[in-house]
């Protein structure tokens, strides 16, 4: 089975690896464990790991595809009946303090990797 | 001060060290120890340096994936440590000597990617709007009214999509299995890690099916196109794909 020659760019996104969190999956989860392999000599080395896989919540998840109804509505709607829309919008703003609470947990843990990354390109820089 | 010997991973006595390879935990430099067949790739480490902060976790990938580019490597898991060099000889390569070469065997020429995908969500959700008149109507209920009124409702709301998702998702890995499955020596379905996740799949792939392997992925991300991002990761260390060591060899 072959497949034939595509036309244009490629549509896929590529990579040599995977953002940090992908890394630290395969590394801590993944690969041959020492100790199936060596009893007498193995050193114990204290292991302090960053827990960086961010857990959502299914009830997040819920909230959120909730809100993505809403706002197909709004784009759907736009522009056809505009007392509509100008509910909507208002129901939009008054929603952002729930959103705001469902979206924190992930954008907390967003924030944090990218204070990681600032943080790694600065050590680097400062060693240049 | 007293330092072990910190191993990577497990590869062919001939293979050769890129150059500029920076160790985990500051030793000097990384090296290889050769025994029969096998090599193991290590680093002095300072014993007392408590391991795990990201710079270690990052230098440790940037070994094995470096290595993996180039060769077909065993990886291990992040933190293995053992007392010296005669160490790493006598009880990892030695001992374990014909399970390392039949893995590696097992695993000749082959390179492991990861393919994610991840839905656009409003696509997603505007093709379960319309395709399922009782959600239609949840929405219309929640749409006007006080979010905080509405709370249970919306949780039903997305708990009633989540479910379509749900089945997506797995008519999605299916067909995107079946597409490549053809091109791959083994696949390995993970748990996708968000809500939008389409796909989350390792393939294992020889080099000899490369070229037909991409042409495959590109393939489905036309066919997706508007639908599901894809995202090819690779070539890394076959650590999806790993031969399980039965017994003692």
């Amino acid at each position: 089975m072959t497949v034939s020659q595509r036309q244009g760019p490629s549509r896929v996104d590529r990579a040599p690896q995977g953002d940090l969190a992908q890394v630290i999956d395969l590394i801590l989860d993944k690969g041959l464990v020492i100790d199936v392999f060596v009893k007498v000599s193995l050193v114990g080395i204290e292991l302090v790991t960053i827990d960086a896989r961010i857990v959502v919540a299914s009830v997040d998840t819920y909230l959120r595809f909730a809100e993505a109804t809403n706002r197909l509505d709004l784009h759907q709607k736009g522009g056809k009946d505009l007392g509509q829309v100008v509910g909507g919008l208002t129901e939009g703003v008054t929603q952002g303090g729930a959103k705001g609470k469902t979206k924190g947990m992930i954008e907390a843990g967003k924030e944090k990797f990218d204070d990681l990354r600032d943080e790694r390109r600065s050590r680097k820089e400062r060693e240049a | 001060m007293s330092t072990a010997t910190y191993i990577y991973a497990v590869v062919g006595a001939e293979v050769e060290l890129p150059e500029g390879l920076a160790p985990v935990g500051g030793g000097d430099e990384v090296a290889i120890i050769d025994h029969g067949r096998l090599g193991a790739v290590v680093s002095d480490l300072a014993r007392d340096r408590p391991l795990g902060g990201r710079d270690d976790l990052i230098a440790h990938e940037r070994v094995v994936n470096t290595l993996a580019r180039a060769t077909t490597v065993l990886p291990m898991r992040f933190g293995g440590v053992v007392e010296n060099d005669t160490a790493v000889v006598d009880e990892l390569l030695g001992h374990h000597h014909d399970y390392f070469v039949w893995a590696l065997e097992q695993l000749d020429g082959c390179r492991q990617f990861v393919l994610h995908g991840r839905y656009d969500q409003d696509e997603l959700v505007s093709s379960i709007l319309a395709a399922d008149a009782e959600i239609r109507e949840l929405s219309d209920s929640v749409r006007d009214a006080d979010p905080d009124a509405t709370y249970y409702e919306r949780i039903r709301l997305g708990e009633a999509i989540s479910v379509h998702v749900d089945r997506i998702r797995a008519a999605d890995a299916g067909f995107a299995r079946e597409r490549l499955e053809p091109f791959a020596v083994a696949v390995a379905p993970k748990d996708p890690a968000e809500e939008d996740s389409a796909l989350e799949l390792a393939l294992l792939v020889h080099r000899d099916r490369l070229a037909d392997f991409e042409q495959a992925v590109d393939a489905l991300g036309d066919e997706w196109d508007g639908r599901v991002r894809l995202r090819l990761i690779g070539p890394v260390a076959p650590y999806d794909f790993l031969p399980e060591p039965t017994g003692e060899s």
